[in-house]
């Protein structure tokens, strides 16, 4: 029997679309830990709020004017951006600030493992515990390229993820408030000097890191399914993804993230569906025993 | 412009600042001047809110600044160059600027022209106008101590502190920096310059205050000081004359 390129092409070309969404989460990781050196490990949850209440949005604005699927998709992103940075904002002044100001090493970790929990649980009474399906903006007929098949909402997933990305990096390069982030980043003291209130940028970015979670959320539901049960396996991959990739790196987290879900599928397919999330975990291992500073950043993790 | 009235100030439970008192009047250039650990740098961290005042007051333009935290304070019109100048290595030299600027750009203070002033960085340092683009944390360490500088004039403060603008630089450089502390002082910026050079920065002040051990040991006219026989065997050493 000869060994069946067709099928690896068309895992791999689902592993970069699953790699996305790790490296879309594993950016909002970043974000923070660029501002506070703290991460939020409730980011699953967000995505999973975000996908949840877009599909509530989403629904409702179907009900209501009647407009195709694809309109009220549309219409839905920025509720849904609003509901994660308001949700990232809360997360930050409930669990964060305090542990920051006392300088508290495990602090956040339990604060931001426990809000994770509610938001978990908060999900499981408002949306209840099954899984459901997301309506797919986009066409579910796939399109062939040489034989593999490509859905369109995969498309949209690696479009989407870098578009959010790349408006992320671009705001932070081209406006004054996005300069005063960096600037926070690279030396709150100084930053201060400024007369920026790093406090606000350190909540802004908690803000922005759930928004690509629960852009993530509501742009990965459509291919698989939705519900209160989303995030955990996500946000934990997202994780390795971060680690992989480096905390301080943004092109890492891509690479990182499309590594990680390529093996996922080539795992999952040629070994067993039941060990899909081992190798992303034994890479993680790896990376952190041979090269604790990912494999494209520069600083070490310390705290995590 | 600038009144301080016994502050005290430290690091948990040392205290490092005991009931200080200065004053720096609109367009002076006064130095604050004492050996290592005198508690120079503390003072002005306390100034610029790096560091809470344990007690004390501390007022702009008869406005109490007392225990804000620095970004009310920049607001305000107070600029500081810290020690080891902090430049934002990742942004470009003009970044670093325009992050100068940022009170003025977000309307906490008033805009006037950033654009002019920006111009006017780049004349005062030409150096940094050749390496406009660069990343700041490739600069020299004499290069990074304009960019301090400037980066604190972008402010357009009403006071400005400088932090030993002169520390680790080559004596060329040194030379450098006082001219410049010198063409500020001619257009009329009020400082409060921190120095271990004492005789350089006796030259160049209007009032001076000695630090000794947390306290005010001396203060007086530069020209005074200079010439006072206890300064000068403490801080300027004899060859000075």
């Amino acid at each position: 029997m000869s060994f069946d390129y067709l099928t690896l092409a068309q895992l791999v070309v689902s592993g970069i679309s699953v790699g996305m969404i790790y490296g879309v989460i594993a950016f909002g990781y970043q974000l923070t830990f660029a501002t506070s050196s703290t991460l939020n490990f409730g980011q699953g949850e967000a995505l999973m709020l975000g996908s949840v209440f877009g599909y509530t949005v989403v629904t409702q604005i179907g009900l209501y004017f009647g407009l195709p699927i694809l309109w009220s998709y549309i219409l839905m992103l920025p509720f849904v951006l609003a509901f994660g940075m308001l949700q990232g904002a809360v997360v930050e002044r409930l669990g964060v600030r305090r542990a920051i100001k006392t300088k508290s090493e495990a602090g956040w970790i339990m604060a931001t493992i426990a809000l994770g929990i509610i938001f978990k649980n908060l999900a499981e009474n408002i949306w209840g515990r099954d899984t459901f399906p997301f309506p797919s903006p986009l066409s579910d007929n796939a399109i062939q390229v040489m034989g593999v098949r490509i859905l369109p909402m995969e498309l949209l997933i690696v479009f989407g993820a870098i578009a959010l990305m790349a408006a992320i990096e671009l705001f932070n390069r081209r406006s004054i408030y996005g300069k005063a982030v960096v600037a926070t980043a690279a030396d709150i003291g100084a930053a201060g000097l400024m007369g920026v209130n790093t406090a606000q940028v350190i909540t802004f970015s908690y803000a922005l890191s759930s928004m690509t979670a629960a852009f993530a959320g509501v742009l990965v539901a459509p291919v698989t399914l939705t519900g209160a049960g989303l995030g955990g396996a996500l946000g934990l991959k997202a994780f390795a993804v971060a680690i992989i990739g480096g905390l301080t790196s943004g092109i890492g987290v891509v690479v990182g993230g499309v590594l990680l879900g390529i093996t996922d599928r080539l795992t999952g397919y040629y070994i067993s569906s039941g060990y899909q999330d081992v190798p992303g975990l034994v890479i993680l291992l790896l990376v952190l025993s041979f090269k604790p500073s990912g494999l494209f950043g520069r600083r070490a993790i310390k705290k995590v | 412009m600038l009144q301080v009235e016994n502050l005290a100030a430290g690091y948990g439970k040392v205290k490092v600042l005991h009931e200080i008192s200065l004053r720096v009047e609109e367009g002076m250039l006064v130095t604050l001047i004492g050996s290592n650990g005198a508690g120079k740098t503390t003072t002005l961290r306390a100034l610029s809110g790096m560091i809470k005042p344990e007690s004390g007051h501390v007022r702009i333009s008869g406005e109490e600044i007392t225990g804000m935290p620095s970004h009310e304070i920049a607001r305000r019109g107070l600029a500081h160059s810290p020690e080891g100048r902090r430049v934002f290595p990742v942004l470009s030299v003009e970044d670093n600027l325009i992050m100068g600027a940022f009170t003025r750009l977000t309307g906490s203070r008033p805009k006037g022209d950033v654009k002019a002033d920006l111009a006017r960085m780049f004349e005062l340092f030409p150096r940094l106008a050749e390496r406009r683009q660069q990343q700041a944390g490739t600069l020299s360490g004499g290069e990074q101590q304009m960019l301090a500088m400037a980066r604190a004039l972008m402010l357009s403060p009403k006071v400005l502190l400088l932090d030993e603008p002169s520390m680790g630089l080559a004596p060329k450089l040194v030379e450098e920096v006082f001219a410049t502390i010198t063409r500020l002082k001619a257009a009329r910026v009020t400082m409060l310059l921190v120095e271990q050079f004492a005789a350089a920065a006796l030259e160049v002040a209007d009032f001076g205050y000695v630090l000794e051990n947390g306290r005010i040991s001396a203060s007086g006219s530069a020209a005074s000081l200079k010439v006072d026989p206890a300064v000068r065997a403490a801080y300027l050493g004899t060859a000075h004359g």
